[in-house]
């Protein structure tokens, strides 16, 4: 075991550390327990705080001793029993948690449907704002074209290759001048947009934003380019997030889905009441993973997030299963809405009438597959394995869940027609009949007999309640809550309750959270926090108070887990040796010092919170014990006591001014150390 | 000017300067005679994540059966850029063009392991691990090459690195290994002069810490640190020629420049490059595949400018876990198959050639019917470079259970 015990009541700590602080601080410290054994109360409610929750807050672990672990635990499985509301008002300002996905790309049109209203297909919206967003993006898509026609009659190579070449000479000698031209008026513009952004500076942002609005959109797209690099943010200095939420979309109204997404995500861990229902959801968004870099699959994950995740997050296993497999956002990451049977009337060219076997006998030389790709020109048609693969591999039954490769190309076939209906318009499921794959299929030794969608879900029904699948996400389970390598019994157990009651997930972790493993003192603070998990824990611990959760998303893109970023369907690794390596570590360090000083943008955490809520102690030592209690419920080790506690008096740490005594030192630092501390690392 | 390798061999080999058609390989011996046994040699590997299409990027522009398999998605013979009249690159990697007149090129085709798992995650930890099929293993084969050799004569934190934010896999085990995401702020509390008391503090917290996982990082961390302050890797500019895409993967093979440029004793180095996996739209000659094989060459291309004499002891091997179906699927793109090409480029390979027995595609040649077969071990190719490169003479705790006597070696090293 890491970690000596060391926990005084407060007062009593502080008197001590009045009379002879290093010697009572020595002297706190325990032998390590045995191991094997169980954790006492105090201990119980820090390691249910830091296994089901993003990290305990100043005077949780108070607060939970006082309604019962036990209690408490059972209201955290049961989220719907906690009210939320501070949460809920921190989220309201973000519209697209309330919009379905075709209102989201209605609001936030994708270049495809720019271009469908510019080809008269579609027509502008009435509304005034979403009419000066469309307005915008068609005025960026004709800059577009305009240069591509450009370059296109004096292509650039005409410079490079054909110098000799007289009229090439002459062609380029054009584009240089334009050039020269095009940059003079760019400047011009430039300069054109900082007088008018300092004039709107002055303004109310009220006002700045109704002046915004009323721009011709090649003013907004200038004064756009000319907020890049940090300015923005002073722009939007003051504006509501409904008023930033729309400068933005006349940017690029796409990015306002994504940064809502990750604001949303990072809001709900640091606030939200029902920790597990967070911790869960992001559990299974890793387990079933999508990356938001795969097309339209960035306006649908909102969606996939709150109706098919969230939704099923404490549910029943084969019903989030079945909501994943026909959510348009998987539907597209792993490819399956373009998958077609072989024997699929498409692929066979059958007419499109249901009768099929009445059909194909009538017109037997109907023409075949090869043909009617052809006619059809860019039609594809065939058989996808992706989905199929993972969703025996990654989904369900494990990599070693004994599936064949015959296995995945037949599941394949049992999927082909889970399409989705108009994917570019944020259409939903759809099943193509003429898509699907005719004939009776072998999954796992089950004959699966020629019946349409049904086929899928019989699949899915399979495939939830199978042993392996049991196992396999059992393991996982025990993986995130109790240790990077379960104990086997524990695992077994587990798996029990998940197959006698039918994959439901509160019974599952019922049990998990009953079990003498999850509370044996081996597993205290055993886990390494992954760069979420940190980054969480730091503003919960705190008591930071964010009012812009962007740059704690750049931050995890430094610590290489950006939020919706794994490109492979694998999701990210629960385990400490993904995250311990010195890039990780630095990355952290620097995190705790910038959020401790307050040098994060959007995120106030100073010390006050922590210190407001004891007896304000002025002596840097004092400050240490506090915050060792707070921060850490007292779990540190003597090494890293002595070693702040010693470096505290180099002037420079805390900053205390050597010819002014008097003035109070720089508690931030004690908290910044802290927080990047080995200890920290755990939970 | 600073000296390129072309430059520095004619000065180095003055006894074969001026007449113009002297063979490549003649000046390099002539070269590396006389130096070789006193110089850092050095190892990159880098990982195609996700399944690279080889018979798309070394394409069979010989076999007609390609041409069948592949409707929509073949490299037409036209836009190939031909390597030996069978085989011919993909059009985007004209960046590799010269290596391969040079001979600094070498390509291994039907390469991969023999484990038949199509799971991405697997095949990849597998060839990480080094051991195909056990699951047990839990160090990465990169590591264990440097854990038999002999002790290096500067002892450095930058032995082994890897670009990006994670430790991968290959890298992890008992020699120790960093992770650099970003040269410019790998330290604590950046260049501000104020931060160095409260650096000291962490160092010491870590160094001191019974944390067993954490402490060991947490030095190696600080090691490394110190070593590059005062190496001071940010005034190794790329040198002229070394055009560097913009983008993940030329960023860390421009830092990885820099680290090796700077003196700091690199010996193995790894990097990544991710986007490979085309189950739906590949691309031809333009499109997906045609995007990331440009990022993917002009990135080693320029790599291999910057290092410029460097690079006569540097041997690069690229790698991705298994191909892709030999035939096109219905999405005009490819699944997961068997066998792939790999890469090895360097001053002592032996260029120019097209390693490795070509198994044919047609169906009684293909591997379980779909996949181009597997006929080298990817361990054979790389048990070469450990042994013959970096003089590593235990192959079998580097590869374990994988008889790989130096005799059954392609021998692509000179």
């Amino acid at each position: 075991m890491i970690f000596a015990v060391r926990r005084i009541a407060l007062p009593l700590l502080l008197t001590s550390l009045a009379l002879t602080a290093s010697v009572r601080l020595a002297a706190g410290y325990k032998k390590p327990a045995p191991t094997l054994t169980q954790m006492d109360e105090h201990k119980r409610a820090v390691h249910a705080l830091n296994r089901l929750t993003f990290g305990p807050r100043p005077g949780d672990v108070q607060k939970v001793m006082d309604i019962g672990i036990d209690k408490w635990i059972e209201l955290q499985l049961n989220p719907k029993k906690i009210d939320d509301g501070a949460l809920e008002s921190r989220l309201a300002p973000f519209r697209t948690f309330r919009m379905d996905t075709r209102e989201i790309v209605e609001n936030f049109p994708p270049p495809q449907l720019i271009k469908q209203v510019m080809n008269g297909r579609q027509s502008l919206p009435s509304d005034p704002t979403r009419r000066a967003v469309y307005q915008a993006q068609i005025e960026r898509q004709e800059q577009k074209q305009e240069r591509k026609q450009e370059s296109g009659k004096n292509p650039p190579d005409a410079t490079a290759s054909n110098a000799v070449d007289a009229p090439a000479v002459d062609a380029a000698n054009k584009q240089a001048r334009l050039g020269d031209e095009e940059r003079a008026q760019r400047r011009e513009a430039r300069m054109f947009a900082d007088l008018t952004v300092e004039e709107l500076l002055n303004l109310p942002p009220d006002q700045r934003v109704k002046r915004v609005l009323k721009m011709a959109p090649e003013e907004q797209r200038i004064l756009a380019a000319s907020l890049k690099g940090g300015r923005g943010n002073d722009f939007m200095e003051g504006m509501s997030p409904q008023q930033k939420e729309t400068l933005m979309a006349l940017n690029n109204p796409q990015q306002v889905i994504v940064s809502e997404l990750v604001q949303g995500k990072l809001l709900r861990a640091i606030y939200s009441e029902r920790q597990l229902d967070e911790v869960m959801t992001d559990f299974w968004f890793n387990h079933f993973n999508i990356f938001i870099g795969k097309g339209p699959d960035h306006y649908m994950i909102t969606s996939y997030e709150r109706d098919v995740i969230r939704q099923h997050a404490l549910g029943k296993f084969e019903d989030l299963l079945l909501a994943t497999a026909k959510s348009p956002a998987m539907l597209f990451y792993l490819d399956n809405w373009l998958s077609i049977g072989p024997n699929s009337d498409i692929a066979t060219g059958a007419p499109k009438n249901p009768h099929r076997g009445y059909r194909r006998h009538r017109f037997p030389n109907y023409p075949r597959r090869a043909s009617v790709q052809k006619a059809k020109g860019k039609r594809s048609s065939g058989l996808n394995e992706n989905y199929g693969r993972e969703l025996m591999e990654l989904h369900t039954l494990g990599v070693n869940g004994g599936y064949s490769q015959k296995d995945v190309t037949e599941v394949a076939r049992v999927f082909t027609g889970w399409t989705i209906d108009q994917p570019q318009q944020g259409g939903g499921f759809k099943f193509e009949e003429r898509m699907h794959d005719h004939g009776d299929k072998i999954v796992l030794g089950h004959r699966i007999k020629d019946n349409g969608e049904k086929e899928g879900r019989e699949v899915l029904h399979l495939l939830a309640h199978h042993r392996a699948t049991a196992k396999f996400i059992c393991t996982k389970l025990a993986m995130r809550f109790v240790s990077d390598n379960p104990p086997q019994a524990l695992v077994d157990h587990i798996s029990q309750t998940f197959l006698k009651k039918n994959g439901d997930i509160r019974e599952v972790l019922r049990t998990l959270f009953r079990s003498p493993e999850f509370w044996s003192s081996d597993n205290y603070r055993a886990k390494v926090k992954t760069p979420l998990e940190f980054v969480v824990s730091a503003v919960r611990a705190t008591g930071g108070e964010v009012s812009d959760a962007t740059p704690l998303a750049n931050q995890l893109n430094n610590m290489g887990m950006p939020l919706y970023g794994m490109q492979p369907p694998t999701g990210y690794s629960m385990k400490a040796e993904t995250w311990v390596n010195s890039a990780a570590l630095l990355g952290r360090m620097n995190f705790a010092l910038a959020l401790s000083a307050g040098k994060l943008r959007g995120v106030q955490a100073d010390t006050q919170p922590i210190l407001s809520a004891n007896p304000a102690p002025t002596d840097p030592q004092q400050v240490l014990a506090v915050m060792e209690n707070s921060l850490l419920a007292g779990d540190i080790s003597k090494q890293t006591h002595d070693t702040i506690s010693k470096q505290m008096q180099v002037p420079q740490v805390t900053q205390r001014r050597l010819d002014d005594p008097a003035r109070p030192p720089n508690l931030s630092v004690i908290e910044g150390l802290l927080v990047g501390s080995p200890e920290f690392q755990r939970r | 000017m600073p000296i390129t390798r072309r430059v520095f061999l004619k000065n180095g080999a003055l006894a074969v300067v001026g007449t113009a058609a002297i063979p490549a390989f003649l000046t390099r011996v002539a070269y590396s005679a006389a130096n070789s046994a006193t110089r850092n040699k050095r190892l990159v590997v880098i990982f195609q994540r996700g399944a690279a299409d080889g018979l798309n990027i070394v394409v069979p522009h010989g076999e007609q059966l390609y041409y069948a398999m592949r409707p929509t998605i073949n490299i037409p013979r036209s836009s190939v850029i031909d390597l030996d009249g069978f085989f011919g690159l993909h059009p985007s990697m004209s960046a590799f063009q010269p290596l391969w007149q040079h001979r600094h090129l070498a390509i291994l085709h039907a390469a991969g392991s023999p484990d038949p798992t199509r799971s991405h995650f697997d095949a990849q930890d597998f060839m990480e691990s080094g051991t195909p099929g056990m699951k047990a293993t839990d160090d990465g084969w990169l590591n264990r090459a440097l854990h038999s050799l002999p002790p290096p004569t500067q002892n450095s934190a930058f032995r082994a690195i890897s670009l990006g934010p994670s430790l991968p896999r290959i890298l992890s085990g008992n020699e120790p290994a960093v992770a650099v995401n970003n040269i410019s702020d790998f330290g604590v509390g950046g260049k501000n002069p104020n931060a160095t008391p409260i650096a000291n503090t962490f160092e010491a917290m870590y160094d001191q810490s019974v944390d067993t996982v954490l402490h060991g990082t947490g030095q190696q961390t600080f090691e490394a640190v110190k070593m590059l302050k005062s190496a001071d890797p940010a005034h190794y500019a790329p040198a002229p020629g070394a055009n560097y895409p913009r983008g993940r993967f030329g960023d860390s093979l421009k830092q990885l420049a820099q680290l090796i440029k700077a003196n700091l004793g690199v010996q193995v180095a790894f990097a990544d490059i991710g986007g490979w996996d085309h189950h739906v739209n590949e691309g031809n000659t333009q499109g997906q595949i045609a995007n990331v094989l440009h990022d993917f060459s002009q990135s080693l291309g320029a790599l291999w400018t910057d290092l410029g004499n460097l690079a006569e002891d540097t041997v690069i091997v690229t790698m991705s876990e298994f191909g892709r179906t030999a035939r096109e699927n219905g999405n005009r793109g490819t699944d997961h198959g068997h066998a792939n090409v790999m890469f090895v480029m360097g001053g002592p390979v032996k260029g120019g050639k097209v390693y490795g027995q070509w198994p044919g595609l047609n169906q009684s040649q293909l591997y379980e019917g779909r996949d181009l077969a597997v006929t080298t071990d990817f361990r054979r190719v790389l048990g070469e470079a450990v042994e013959r490169h970096l003089g590593n003479k235990s192959l079998e705790t580097v590869f374990p259970g994988f008889e790989n006597p130096p005799g059954k070696f392609l021998k692509y090293l000179g």
